[in-house]
């Protein structure tokens, strides 16, 4: 457990934090009935930024029903990409749709700010919260997914830039291929080997075409 | 060319393949006067070897009050983690934040509230469930996430019940192994009889699941006009829930199960041991037991008649079904390759779990372990798809209760052997008198199924539910067996239950039952072989091109 957390909860018992998520701004972690925020930072700048660029208002739905588009998946965020200038200050309001857990953990963040570079909103149920975190100057790409068994793998996952990004990450749903990716058999009708046939039986007859037209 | 020179390279090509034939290579050969040398193969210098314990937790293992609630000693080399033992009691509403920031628990995993009857302890227990999938494939590469080894080296797919988390389903940022709440078997689920439970389940899974009460005393129906049994024709779907309502009346050990695609849900570890405790006064029972084994925080009832208490729970797994959520991450593939192409008229069973693990790890967390003049009570559940024979060394137990319900005194029968159908449930007493009876006296006693399968993982002996009754003063400070480290340095290993490693290539006999080596190719025969045979065919050919060239003119 890292200090802010261990401050966090030795304040939360001596009842110095309200149990809520209304107006909070502070770091470390706090949790109650509907769910946690973990490392939300809405004012120290990272290293490489003198000041703030851009405010970037975010609304992230997470659910089973976002997952209707992409086949083959079943849980995902309503948006896949996020892309936002170096230094900006995103506001996240978070909102699930569905009747059971659901995360959205921000990954590769620089550890002074947010411990193990990691900013973490988290809904037991059905429900919002919001919270804020800077971005650091650096060209990159986030990874943003729900860390539950088989949520990511089952196309939880998203990305966010930050003044571009350095590529895509992998099996992101509509985005990127996967590394790994299952194997479907193949729609052959009888057309298709029609036309495999046909196009066998022009092959073999080509050179006698060609040897006659000489 | 002449005719006569066609006839001699014919005839030189038939005889060359003539002397080829008795120098064929062979890949299999008589041993002549020496049979060939003992090779070594020492598991203890490769990287497949593990420490039998990895003590990460020794401050769990003493008795201990936490939050008021007292929790006993636990010798073993994995004890449970006293805090969610604590949580378990008191429900997450009743402890201090410094305790559940020891566990992994969701804040509304377990509320206990209203002592409706006034007798010192909550009677409305509201429990939240979730579906977690074990060793289950990613699209991001070729490994496991969500990693959970039932024995060295073994990670089949699972899926299992566990009490709502929060926070990471790893062990931490660098790691693909699960969280400790994320395990095999479902957790045990106790409740005090009469109380109003609420179960909750959320499926976080992608396929959809129930939750029926095998046994237990449930209305078929909830208040609402709900689904109450959680069959088949009422799954709860992805990122759906449901709450199953219960009061039940009658206490006893029970189950609760997955009835959706039930054989193939129910062998991948959709189910678990619910026990009803008696009602008593002051009865704050341990709601779960995570990964079922010693109850740390027995009830009331079980505190006056008994000195221990212990969850066992058989189950075995089929390593092709458990394959399929490894081989495809389209949940549309699994839930056909499940349903569908699978076949479980045509299935095997080929790893026996006790407690969630296989031999030798059921010595870190399944073990009994008792001293002398003790009467221990074991609610012991088979979810196998076979029947169990569990037998113990040393001791004659006796049966209680059958399926949660109490034997009467003299219907009581003592033996050694338990027969356990598939869903049974057996409540034994088992004393430590040595008399010769109940007990032979001290020692690390075995005790597993005597079907010839149940000690065997995947064939490899030992392994399977083997497990250990081990009386106190012969286990070391980290709770593994004395006298033992031989065969556990043996066993610790993944090269071992990969078949890679012969079983007795230690000590004395390490020249004598070692692997045999192989014998030395015959590098004359393979060439003569090769040039004699390469010369046939080399000439053949030739003669084939020049009689069709000379033809050709």
């Amino acid at each position: 457990m890292n200090l802010q957390t261990i401050i966090t909860i030795t304040a939360l018992m001596l009842g110095l934090i309200e149990l809520s998520f209304a107006g909070m701004h502070h770091e470390g972690m706090l949790m109650d009935e509907q769910g946690m925020i973990m490392n939300a930072n809405a004012a120290l700048l990272p290293r490489d930024c003198e000041k703030i660029s851009e405010n970037v208002d975010i609304s992230i739905h997470a659910g089973q029903k976002h997952a209707l588009k992409f086949n083959g998946k079943m849980f995902a965020f309503d948006t896949q990409e996020w892309n936002v200038k170096p230094c900006a200050k995103l506001n996240i309001t978070f909102i699930n749709d569905d009747q059971i857990r659901h995360q959205l953990m921000i990954h590769g963040l620089p550890g002074y700010l947010y411990p193990e570079g990691m900013f973490h909103l988290e809904l037991y149920g059905a429900g919002e919260l919001q919270a804020s975190l800077i971005m650091p100057g650096l060209k990159k790409t986030y990874l943003v997914h729900c860390e539950l068994p088989q949520h990511m793998e089952k196309g939880m996952k998203a990305q966010l830039k930050v003044d571009g990004g350095d590529g895509d990450l992998p099996s992101i749903p509509g985005i990127s291929e996967a590394v790994r990716t299952d194997s479907y058999p193949v729609d052959w009708s009888g057309a298709t080997v029609a036309i495999l046939l046909l196009c066998v039986l022009a092959g073999v007859a080509a050179p006698f075409f060609i040897i006659k037209l000489k | 060319m002449t005719k006569r020179h066609f006839v001699l390279f014919a005839l030189l090509s038939a005889v060359l393949a003539a002397i080829a034939i008795p120098f064929i290579p062979e890949t299999i050969q008589k041993a002549g006067l020496m049979p060939p040398a003992t090779v070594y193969r020492h598991a203890e210098e490769t990287s497949s070897v593990e420490k039998p314990c990895s003590n990460d937790h020794p401050d769990w293992r003493q008795a201990q009050v936490i939050d008021g609630v007292a929790i006993d000693a636990a010798p073993s080399c994995e004890p449970d983690n006293p805090y969610d033992i604590a949580v378990a009691v008191k429900g997450v509403n009743n402890v201090s934040m410094a305790t559940l920031m020891q566990t992994d628990l969701a804040q509304d995993a377990l509320t206990m509230t209203d002592d409706v009857d006034h007798d010192g302890d909550p009677d409305v227990i509201r429990i939240k469930l979730e579906v977690a999938e074990l060793n289950g494939s990613s699209p991001d590469g070729d490994f496991l996430i969500n990693t959970y080894a039932i024995a060295p080296g073994i990670q089949p797919g699972l899926w299992v019940y566990a009490p709502k988390s929060r926070g990471m389903a790893l062990k931490n940022f660098n790691s693909v192994v699960a969280a400790p709440l994320l395990r095999a078997p479902s957790p045990t689920i106790r409740v005090e009889q009469g109380d109003k439970v609420y179960i909750t389940l959320e499926n976080t899974h992608y396929l959809p699941h129930t939750i029926h009460l095998h046994g237990v005393d449930h209305p078929w129906m909830t208040g609402g006009g709900q689904d109450n049994d959680g069959v088949e024709e009422h799954p709860v779907f992805p990122g759906k829930s449901h709450t199953y309502e219960i009061q039940p009346r009658h206490a006893g050990t029970m189950l609760y199960h997955c009835h959706v695609q039930t054989a193939q849900h129910f062998m991948m570890g959709l189910n678990g041991l619910f026990v009803v405790e008696e009602n008593q006064p002051d009865n704050w029972v341990q709601t779960f037991n995570i990964g079922a084994g010693q109850v740390r925080h027995p009830s009331v009832a079980v505190k006056k008649a008994y000195t221990q208490e212990y969850d066992l729970f058989y189950q075995s797994i089929d390593k092709k079904l458990a394959h399929i959520i490894q081989d495809a991450i389209d949940p549309r593939l699994i839930a056909q390759r499940m349903s569908r192409d699978y076949n479980m008229t045509e299935s095997f069973e080929n790893y026996f779990l006790l407690n969630g693990h296989s031999f030798p790890y059921t010595l870190r967390d399944a073990m009994l372990i008792v001293a002398d003049n003790e009467n221990v009570k074991l609610r012991i559940a088979n979810v196998q798809r076979s029947s169990i024979a569990l037998h113990f060394h040393g001791h004659k137990a006796t049966i209680t209760a059958y399926d949660g319900v109490e034997q009467a005194g003299g219907l009581q029968i003592t033996r050694d052997v338990f027969d356990i159908a598939p869903a049974q449930r057996l409540d034994l007493s088992l004393k430590t008198q040595n008399n010769g009876l109940d007990s032979y006296g001290p020692g690390l006693w075995m005790f597993h199924d005597h079907v010839a399968t149940g000690t065997t993982t995947d064939g490899m002996e030992p392994g399977g539910n083997m497990a250990i009754l081990a009386y106190k003063d012969l286990l070391d400070e980290q709770g593994m067996p004395k006298m033992h480290d031989e065969l556990l340095n043996e066993v610790f290993s993944k090269d071992y239950y990969a078949k890679k490693q012969a079983l007795w290539a230690q000590g004395d006999f390490a020249h004598l039952l070692g692997d045999a080596g192989r014998i030395a190719p015959d590098y004359l025969r393979i060439i003569v072989f090769g040039l004699a045979s390469g010369l046939a065919v080399g000439l053949f050919a030739s003669i084939v091109i020049i009689y069709k060239k000379k033809r050709a003119l």
